[in-house]
């Protein structure tokens, strides 16, 4: 062993140099044909991901038992479960308040009432957070419901307090979602006062944005923004944030507005999936389809 | 018998970073254990092992991240091969050793990252990144790599016989 550096180290013999081959053809191949690599390796992976799903559940149970317990015995845990339950029914009361204003707003403006709630009926699954992204590249979270429960790519996430993200990747028992604070997730959101659109996008730093907002437009801070249900994914009126800054974009063409997300990432543990956002069939309300636990396993 | 304490190990691993490690993050920032324990299976084994550890690691990884398929299984399997590479040009293999060796995989890797999956990146983001994420991300990695390679050196490698 010395401190300098040997050649032959690094290539080595037999298995070494074997080793070095495939990882440099993978690399290549990898680099080379990202599309066909990638599919080829989701496809072989498929069954591996529902494998690792079991002790991934089992770890994100014990983190909840361990939370649970924390909470309930050593946070006072009177006033530890009075305040969990104050703090659920604020959430739900945020979220009925947003989606009513929603509803009263659009209802004044559209005269078919009976229509657009059809329109607002959504089917959703409930899924509970296994485990959150491995990378601090990506904020996103592992959820225990996969393409067996009918979830796909492009879905949207949601709590009774407002947006989650969206699905990016599926496999048979489990999903990931990325949250609204990832750069790669952008949503057609709206003004609720104003009903101005633009796009909702999450930065590298971790915060939401409002782009293309028109340059005159009167949003201020303390502006609701909800989604506009233009885009797939998200039913129409689902509260994203709350304005906390408005600035006029780097070219003076539009206006950015700063969002504070309306839902607490970190302490995210149950999700919806909305499986369908404008499912006349399904013709269930918003509020119970956030609330009703008997959405566990909707019909197909 | 010595496979299925292999799969265990991986699987438990994994399993911890993704559902526990978060609320243990200093700052936001959590450290990769995977690449951490590939890194320090290359350091203290050999290449071959490191690439052995690295490969499923790398590729349980990429089933449960956003990330483009495949990066991970690349980079954690090229991972646990310099740092076996590290190893055998280091006269001295002390705990505080692995610092240096993880430290340069964690950049490494990120760079991989930044390189086949951000291209579009602004130079404001990038320099972000490299900031907020890829340096404290490195750091904590190698510190993290110090006390685990010196868990392993203490009561795994050197266990006092009785």
């Amino acid at each position: 062993m010395s401190g300098r550096f040997q050649p032959g180290v690094f290539w080595g013999s037999g298995v070494k140099r074997v080793s070095v081959a495939v990882l440099a053809v993978a690399f290549v191949v990898f680099a080379l044909l990202p599309r066909q690599s990638q599919f080829l390796l989701h496809t072989i992976g498929q069954p591996f991901a529902d494998l690792v799903a079991i002790p991934l559940e089992g770890m994100a149970a014990l983190d909840r038992n361990m939370r649970e317990w924390w909470m309930q015995y050593i946070a006072l845990q009177g006033l530890s479960e009075q305040n969990r339950e104050l703090r659920e029914k604020v959430q739900q009361l945020t979220g009925d308040v947003n989606r009513l204003r929603a509803q009263a707003l659009t209802a004044e403006r559209l005269a078919a009432l009976l229509k657009f709630q059809k329109d607002e009926s959504i089917r959703t699954v409930a899924a509970r957070v296994i485990g959150r992204s491995l990378s601090n590249w990506y904020q996103g979270v592992i959820l225990n419901k996969g393409e067996d429960d009918g979830v796909r790519e492009q879905m949207g996430v949601i709590t009774p307090a407002g947006v989650v993200g969206r699905i990016v990747r599926t496999s048979g028992a489990t999903s990931i979602a990325l949250l609204t604070i990832d750069p790669n997730v952008a949503i057609v959101g709206m003004v609720q006062r104003t009903r101005e659109e633009g796009m909702v996008q999450g930065t590298s730093q971790g915060l939401v944005r409002m782009k293309y907002l028109p340059p005159l437009s009167s949003v201020k801070k303390g502006d609701a923004v909800v989604t506009s249900g233009l885009t797939g994914g998200f039913p129409r009126g689902v509260l994203i944030g709350e304005v906390s800054r408005v600035e006029e974009s780097a070219d003076n063409l539009f206006q950015v507005a700063e969002i504070v997300p309306a839902v607490q990432f970190r302490h995210l543990d149950e999700v919806l999936i909305v499986v369908s956002p404008r499912s006349p069939e399904a013709m269930i309300p918003l509020d119970q389809a956030l609330v009703s636990p008997g959405l566990q396993n909707p019909t197909p | 018998m010595k496979i299925s304490v292999y799969t265990v190990f991986i699987l438990v691993l994994f399993s911890f970073q993704a559902a526990l490690l978060y609320s243990l993050n200093p700052f936001g920032i959590q450290p990769d254990l995977c690449l951490i324990i590939t890194c320090l299976v290359g350091f203290r084994v050999g290449q071959v092992p490191g690439v052995l550890v690295g490969f499923p690691l790398g590729f349980i990884q990429d089933l449960f991240s956003a990330g483009p398929f495949g990066l991970n299984t690349v980079t954690k399997a090229g991972v646990g091969f310099l740092a076996g590479v590290f190893a055998k040009n280091l006269a001295n293999r002390a705990p505080q050793a692995a610092f240096l060796p993880v430290m340069a995989c964690s950049v490494l890797s990120a760079i991989v990252f930044l390189l086949l999956s951000r291209m579009g990146m602004g130079l404001g983001e990038m320099l972000y990144g490299f900031s907020s994420i890829l340096l404290p991300q490195a750091l904590l990695d190698g510190v993290v790599a110090i006390v685990a390679n010196w868990v392993l050196v203490r009561w795994l490698l050197e266990a006092p016989s009785a």
